[in-house]
């Protein structure tokens, strides 16, 4: 890991307006609004794929386009190194922002008494910050293999193909279909039930799942990086 | 630090990664095929009530009341229980939204049913599991989902009833 590579991207995303003014929107309005009506619970700010979105897209592709990278490597910078410092750059981003948000949340809820209790909180909050990570992952794969921010479209057609081939599944009562969409949207949606870990009932298959889909999305981004011929004249 | 160049090259992947990804794919290969033979037992994080107590509730709560009709040998129950019961945000949904109310037919294994699931399932007209039916508190038509019809499309059924019945008992607080 390079602290030098992950500040660099920290800053680069946070010199651009419109990341800020969505991911601002993201941290006020969600707890605001959860806050604001009776009834709904912490688990109303959804998931966390959104924000780790915000500053995920084109976390390596960009760099390819704009020529960066070309530069960034120019230097004795392993590429290994500088994935895994992409991705943790934008999971330890994301996590921040996360957890930003569900304090305002916590903050509100209190202001109004109706505060959520420690264990709800830690557990919402874990299960968001496996998910940023996994989904971190994923976009550092799907980010090496097309330039600018052509991952979210490669990000959205995984998910709309998988969502597909789950349905034509249980429709057709096809298990080998329904497998095919579930590791699909496993791939596009990393989850683990922070609650059944609480409850010791986990699923060790979907603990393994997560866990062999982030270090293959890693493995397999580096893979194609380290393939990658990069020239000024490649452009 | 010596340059990258001298540690290997720039291009060198990282052993240990490649072995814990190798160790973890194994693993999941192996936890597969495991929970595929048995499936495991997970948590229920809805908090099912008797019929009894569930239809005081509704009653004072003001809140639908849902019955879920299953059977032990039933795999779709199964299915739901745990891709819809067992996980957080569903269960969060449908304990805000609704009294759940669990009736395990158990006619295939002792041959009779229990009082109540049994009155309940007459009521209903229960033809096959799993079947939940929305019980609104104005006594208005009850809405039915027979069968499982996936995750995402009975979260969105019950969270647009759950919502509906909500509004005509003076809307959202």
């Amino acid at each position: 890991m390079n602290a030098t590579l992950v500040l660099a991207f920290w800053r680069q995303r946070l010199a651009s307006p419109i990341r800020l003014v969505i991911l601002s929107l993201m941290v006020l309005l969600p707890p605001a609004l959860v806050s604001a009506i009776r009834g709904l619970s912490i688990t109303s700010l959804g998931d966390a794929i959104p924000l780790a979105m915000v500053l995920a897209v084109g976390m390596i592709g960009q760099d390819v386009s704009s020529g960066v990278l070309q530069l960034i490597l120019a230097r004795p910078v392993r590429r290994s190194e500088y994935v895994l410092s992409r991705w943790l750059a934008v999971a330890l981003g994301a996590s921040a922002v996360s957890l930003l948000q569900i304090g305002i949340f916590w903050g509100l809820s209190a202001a109004r008494g109706a505060a959520p209790g420690f264990d709800t909180v830690a557990q919402f909050a874990l299960g968001r910050e496996l998910q940023i990570f996994g989904v971190a992952a994923t976009m550092a794969f799907l980010s090496t293999l097309i330039g600018g921010v052509g991952d979210l479209a490669l990000y959205a057609l995984i998910m709309i193909l998988g969502g597909i081939v789950g349905m034509i599944g249980q429709v057709r009562h096809s298990s080998v279909l329904t497998w095919i969409g579930q590791e699909m949207g496993a791939f596009v949606s990393p989850k683990i039930e922070v609650a059944q870990l609480v409850a010791g009932t986990p699923s060790w298959f979907t603990l393994a799942t997560y866990a062999s889909n982030l270090t293959l999305a890693l493995v397999l981004a580096i893979l194609i990086l380290n393939r990658k011929e990069l020239s000024y004249a490649s452009g | 630090m010596p340059p990258a160049e001298a540690r290997g090259g720039t291009r060198r992947l990282p052993r240990w990664l490649l072995i814990i990804a190798g160790a973890l794919l194994v693993a999941r290969i192996a936890t597969g095929i495991q929970e595929h033979r048995n499936p495991p037992q997970l948590a229920e994080l809805v908090r099912w009530e008797t019929s009894a107590a569930g239809l005081a509730r509704a009653q004072s709560s003001g809140l639908p009341l849902l019955y879920d009709f299953s059977a032990e040998w039933c795999g779709p129950c199964r299915l739901m229980q745990r891709e819809v019961f067992a996980d957080r945000r569903s269960a969060e949904t449908i304990n805000a939204l609704f009294v759940p109310v669990r009736l395990v037919d158990t006619q295939r294994e002792t041959g009779r049913n229990d009082p109540d699931v049994q009155m309940l399932q007459q009521r209903y007209h229960i033809e096959a599991f799993p079947t939940l039916v929305i019980v609104p508190p104005d006594g208005s038509e009850p809405t039915v989902i027979e069968g499982y019809p996936g995750k995402a499309r009975l979260v969105e059924q019950l969270t647009a009833a759950g919502v509906k019945a909500r509004l005509q008992r003076g809307g959202i607080r």
